[in-house]
């Protein structure tokens, strides 16, 4: 069975995930795998995200902690950092993991991106031209699809 | 996956026999930062030493960009008793650190008013047992070449320890504005605490100067050896603080050398007739100097000492006394597997006892350490480029 070998630190995050989860993050394996994570973020407030549940899925691979979960969205987001695939431009997925770093940490760094979009590194250029062109109306679509995708029903 | 070739781990263990009766003698793990610098301290120990301004010259022009140790955090003064290697919360990491000299040089022991013998009560409570974890960083270090063999490392005994956290400045009860130092330390052997105030090191030869020798002497203190002591001024030999601005007790000028306060601690060669042949090896002198400044959070509030570097002086080398971050007691025996201080941070199952030089983080078990290098070389904790790891077994003895 693919869980029978899973390292000790993985069962320990799991464990602490699930007995003292973090605010507003809710994360649980998935039966069949454990290195697969179902997350649920809640949006921030005093975000274009507030009010909403969004849907992620979070995977271990083989080498991790030596290499950063995999992380996507699957709830629909109108983010500059965060693309229509729910891939998420941020540094601690990429080249600046550190196996000090956790399941834990990543999943708070993306809430935090959530109150923090970053428009000037951005991986949906659309959403990035129409936040520096004009962010009060990309908030709008942002609190717009919030109430149409993440309403959480 | 590169394969970062010669960068090893050294071995460290503290030392069990620099821990003496029911106390505890400070543990001082020392090492040098890479294989270079134990070639340079041999030498220097061998006696050829007539060139040190040379050598600190040049080594004043390169050192920077290879030896930028971090900024003490907060909890760069109190670290044993907030032990826990900050945990990275949100993908937070501490600010790249700033540069900082170095300086060696030889020595000659300074010649001071001496003052009726000090006499020390010896705590022997062993729950006061402290396993303070220094990293010394021998002070003449050439730049390093960027990953070398490390094969050697260099362990010296630190025979006089002042515990930098318990050094306090008290008014004399019987001198108004009088003002007495007060501390804990550990001494293998007798020897004789010297206290000055606005003092400037000669040449950095481990030579202090005070500047204002009209407002204050220095002072000196002989001391019996001893685990556990506690040094207490005398009244009556304390310093009117008055004379002094503000200003120049709280601001040290480490660029001229010039501390508010520094003691120094040395131990004295012990007489022939008294001492057995075998142990004449670790009777050298040895001296701790340690420099603070004194700072008022208001203008009525009693001065606060801060420690701002303890450096030691041994067989003509320079060494700075430095701390491992995250340290804590997560080697100690009733290691917890459960309490996330204790444990690496890469496996989260055994206990940490690798630290990275220069950025200080101990934070990981040896094996993961090895397994990390496989594939980065980069501090788990801060991201600074490892170079060099160490592995320090702490041995707790058997005499507890």
């Amino acid at each position: 069975m693919a869980n029978s070998n899973l390292p000790r630190r993985i069962i320990k995050e799991t464990q602490r995930l699930l007995s003292e989860p973090a605010p507003g993050i809710s994360a649980s394996p998935s039966e069949d795998n454990m290195r697969y994570f179902n997350v649920m973020i809640l949006g921030p407030t005093q975000s274009p995200y507030e009010g909403g549940v969004f849907k992620l899925e979070l995977f271990l691979p083989e080498e991790y902690p030596m290499a950063a979960p995999k992380v996507r969205f699957l709830t629909k987001i109108y983010h500059p950092n965060i693309d229509k695939l729910g891939r998420i431009c941020l540094d601690i997925l990429k080249d600046k993991w550190s196996p000090a770093l956790q399941i834990r940490t990543v999943l708070l760094s993306i809430q935090a991106l959530l109150s923090a979009p970053n428009p000037d590194d951005p991986l949906s250029e659309n959403i990035a031209k129409h936040w520096k062109s004009n962010e009060a109306e990309a908030v709008e679509t942002a609190k717009e699809w919030t109430r149409l995708y993440a309403s959480g029903a | 996956m590169k394969v970062k070739q010669g960068l090893k781990i050294s071995k460290w263990y503290s030392i069990s026999e620099e821990r003496t009766g029911s106390g505890g003698v400070d543990t001082n793990i020392v090492c040098p930062v890479s294989v270079s610098v134990t070639v340079c301290a041999s030498v220097e120990m061998g006696g050829s030493w007539s060139n040190g301004n040379n050598r600190n010259t040049r080594r004043r022009n390169s050192y920077h960009e290879h030896y930028p140790p971090p900024p003490p955090p907060a909890y760069y003064y109190h670290y044993s008793s907030q032990p826990l290697m900050p945990q990275p919360p949100q993908g937070y990491f501490p600010p790249p650190p700033l540069p900082h000299q170095y300086y060696s040089n030889g020595y000659t022991p300074p010649l001071h008013n001496h003052h009726p013998p000090f006499h020390a009560t010896t705590n022997t409570q062993p729950s006061d047992v402290d396993l303070n974890l220094n990293v010394v960083q021998p002070l003449p270090l050439p730049p390093p070449p960027s990953y070398v063999d490390h094969e050697t490392t260099k362990k010296v005994r630190n025979d006089v320890n002042l515990h930098k956290n318990t050094l306090q400045l008290h008014l004399d009860p019987n001198n108004p504005h009088h003002h007495l130092i007060s501390f804990d330390f550990d001494a293998l052997f007798d020897g004789r605490i010297t206290i000055f105030y606005l003092a400037k090191e000669e040449e950095h030869k481990c030579r202090f100067v005070p500047l204002f020798p009209e407002a204050f002497e220095p002072i000196t203190f002989p001391f019996e050896k001893g685990v556990g002591q506690k040094f207490c001024q005398p009244s009556g030999t304390g310093i009117d603080l008055g004379f002094f601005e503000l200003d120049d007790l709280s601001n040290p000028s480490p660029e001229e050398d010039e501390f508010p306060l520094v003691i120094c601690a040395e131990t004295t060669p012990l007489e022939d007739h008294e001492t057995p042949a075998s142990s004449l090896v670790d009777a050298s002198p040895h001296m701790q100097i340690t420099q603070a400044v004194l700072e008022k959070i208001d203008g009525n509030a009693p001065f606060q000492v801060k420690v701002i570097r303890q450096i030691l002086w041994i067989d003509q080398v320079r060494y700075e006394l430095r701390e491992l971050y995250g340290i804590g007691n997560s080697t100690a025996p009733d290691f917890d597997r459960n309490d996330p201080g204790k444990e690496c941070v890469i496996c989260m199952t055994e206990p940490k006892d690798t630290a990275v030089l220069p950025c200080r983080h101990m934070c990981m078990c040896s094996e993961c350490a090895k397994a990390l290098l496989l594939q980065s070389d980069k501090c788990p904790i801060c991201r600074q480029a490892i170079e060099e790891l160490i592995e320090i077994k702490i041995n707790n003895g058997d005499d507890q």
